[in-house]
């Protein structure tokens, strides 16, 4: 069948499908040419797995990363490594289609994989909303659409909920997230991270910065004055620890009012349905008088 | 002292103002009487904690930062360039910066632990690591009892892939992944960890470096002619070449770990200068000094000023600046070298 889908690329271009074949656009605009039913796939980072799980298509994942650890249902399944990606490992699997993310992987993978005939499809999130889309777009992909749309709604109705409790809050403080406590990554233009702050009733103050992880200056933390300090540092960080590395911010709000928190990072560094609970931790930080649990 | 470096000095003098002054946080008036409150000794307005934060704990340590770093990569550059008599010489090509590189990243990703605190055992790393490179290069050029310039370059760029590759290998097993962005800012080259504190190890080595290298000034033009008529005109050759070694080492090691390994600063500072003042070592050691430094300064300034708020390794900047003006220089000038 393979070299035959090969042979079709070589001589007639790709236009012509096989019978059954469907032809779909992932998040990049990319054509993706896939076969009718799709029993088997394999993922190239943690939050397409989550993403596919949460579209109702975990037991079609026959092999995802090394770095994957969430849901536990992942600990049985083979694994491959991503830095490089192991594409022996991955073809051995026998994947029917190939998830990757926008986010860590790269184009040039796509080249390997269809050189030996597996299609990838690249899924995108840059946005809350981008989350169930995302998720319904898996389930009609892989033939759960009943249970990607069940688990959509559920997220969407969470996100109505964080949403109407905080949308009327007049006192939005300015919030800074950071990635890393001594080089300053943070998130700049076109994140979801900024959605999460805002629908958690803050302000992010890194939204108009006009690289994607800019690496900020002391200066202008000092300068935009964060009233919340949060990082993908683990629940267990020592806020003390910030201010050591960056003594000049002792006279930084978030630092005097001792609002500098550490977050697990998993609900903000992967783009998945884990955003959602992500943005209701936040809420309770931000707001812990009007932020209660549903 | 000559019409250069005095106006060097001068230019020295105005890019730090510039570079304190110069961002979108703090006023350029705002900047300077901040200064100007700092330098008088608490006279005049008491200046805003942000601006005074801002200009004289952040900026300000930063641009002397890189006034040193600049300032020892130059004279390094310079001094081995003598030493093997080749203008491609630079800490890089013998070994030294990957060396300490290597050392450092051992320590930074959790390999090593802390000896006393992060100030004092990462530069230790560094310079550990460094030398351990050169003292590999060296005992390979060094065989028959003096040192082969040829076996000591071939060496060193074989050593230097080697600590490369061992530098990638430390950064892609780490036992603290977490640490992996920073480490990557930090191997391209950063200032961006400049504080009062930090600043003391590399004044040290720098001022150790260029002090030893301006006695030993008359040596080094010696050298330049091959060691033969060095040793004829009463030139310790082999001893000089350990000193210059020993003292790279020290310099780069505690350059690299205050601010990863910037490169091309030490290739095309001394060759800028020679055009100006000629190859004698009295004037190219202290010109190097001041031309690195602003160099430098001048290219951190980029790096912070590009993108607003945020921040490049300024690593990216010497190559992106240096090179196309190096190579415009190479076209140009005809200076003769030894």
């Amino acid at each position: 069948m393979r070299q035959v889908y090969l042979l079709c690329l070589l001589f007639i271009g790709c236009s012509s499908n096989l019978p059954g074949e469907r032809t779909v656009e992932d998040d990049l605009g990319r054509t993706v040419v896939l076969p009718p039913t799709i029993e088997r796939i394999t993922t190239l980072a943690p939050s397409v797995t989550e993403l596919a799980f949460a579209a109702g298509a975990g037991s079609k994942i026959v092999g995802v990363s090394t770095f994957d650890d969430y849901p536990p249902a992942v600990d049985t399944l083979p694994r491959y490594d991503m830095l490089p990606t192991d594409f022996e490992a991955i073809v051995a699997l026998d994947p029917e289609l190939v998830l990757a993310s926008e986010q860590v992987n790269s184009l040039k993978d796509i080249d390997i994989f269809s050189s030996v005939g597996i299609p990838v499809y690249f899924v995108a999130v840059n946005t809350l909303p981008d989350v169930t889309r995302a998720i319904r777009a898996l389930g009609e992909l892989l033939g759960t659409t009943e249970a990607a749309t069940r688990r959509a709604i559920q997220l969407e109705d969470s996100l109505a909920q964080l949403s109407a409790l905080t949308v009327s809050l007049s006192e939005r403080p300015r919030t800074l997230f950071l990635i890393d406590d001594v080089t300053l990554y943070a998130f700049g233009q076109g994140s979801y991270i900024h959605d999460m702050i805002d629908l958690a009733g803050g302000h992010s103050i890194t939204q108009t910065m006009t690289t994607r992880f800019p690496v900020l200056t002391d200066e202008f933390v000092l300068d935009a004055r964060p009233e919340v300090i949060v990082g993908s540092f683990g629940l267990s960080y020592d806020a003390t620890k910030l201010v050591s590395h960056h003594a000049t911010w002792d006279i930084v709000p978030a630092v005097l009012s001792g609002r500098v928190y550490g977050l697990h990072p998993d609900p903000y560094l992967r783009p998945g349905p884990r955003l959602v609970s992500g943005a209701w931790a936040l809420a309770k930080i931000l707001h812990p008088d009007a932020v209660i649990d549903p | 002292m000559n019409r250069w470096a005095i106006g060097l000095l001068i230019l020295a003098f105005f890019s730090v103002i510039i570079s304190v002054s110069t961002g979108d946080e703090v006023s350029f008036s705002e900047a300077l009487s901040v200064l100007w409150h700092h330098l008088t000794f608490g006279y005049g307005t008491v200046p805003d904690p942000i601006a005074d934060r801002i200009v004289w704990r952040l900026r300000l340590p930063r641009a002397l930062l890189a006034l040193i770093v600049g300032g020892g990569l130059g004279i390094i550059g310079a001094a081995m360039q003598a030493l093997v008599r080749n203008p491609l010489a630079e800490p890089y090509i013998l070994g030294i910066s990957s060396g300490a590189t290597a050392g450092a990243s051992l320590f930074y990703l959790g390999f090593l632990p802390p000896l006393i605190s992060k100030a004092v055992s990462m530069p230790v790393a560094a310079f550990a690591g460094g030398l351990c490179a050169i003292l590999i290069v060296y005992s390979v050029a060094g065989g028959r009892g003096h040192l082969s310039v040829t076996r000591l370059l071939l060496a060193g760029v074989a050593v230097a892939s080697l600590m490369g590759a061992l530098s990638s290998f430390i950064t892609l097993s780490s036992p603290e992944p977490d640490k992996l962005r920073s480490v990557l800012f930090w191997l391209l080259g950063s200032l961006h960890l400049a504080t009062w504190s930090t600043l003391i190890w590399p004044s040290i080595a720098v001022l150790i470096g260029l002090i030893s290298l301006l006695v030993l000034a008359r040596p080094l033009d010696g050298m330049l002619t091959g060691d033969e008529s060095a040793h004829s005109l009463g030139v310790q050759v082999e001893s000089i070449k350990r000193i210059l070694i020993i003292l790279a080492s020290l310099v780069t090691g505690s350059i690299v770990a205050a601010s990863g390994a910037i490169g091309f600063v030490g290739l095309i500072v001394p060759h800028a200068v020679r055009s100006v003042t000629g190859v004698t070592h009295r004037r190219v050691l202290p010109a190097s000094f001041i031309a690195g430094a602003v160099f430098l300064l001048w290219a951190d300034l980029v790096a912070r000023a590009i993108l607003p708020g945020a921040q490049l390794p300024v690593g990216i900047v010497t190559a992106l600046c240096g090179v196309p003006f190096f190579l415009i220089l190479l076209r140009r000038s005809n200076y003769g070298f030894g």
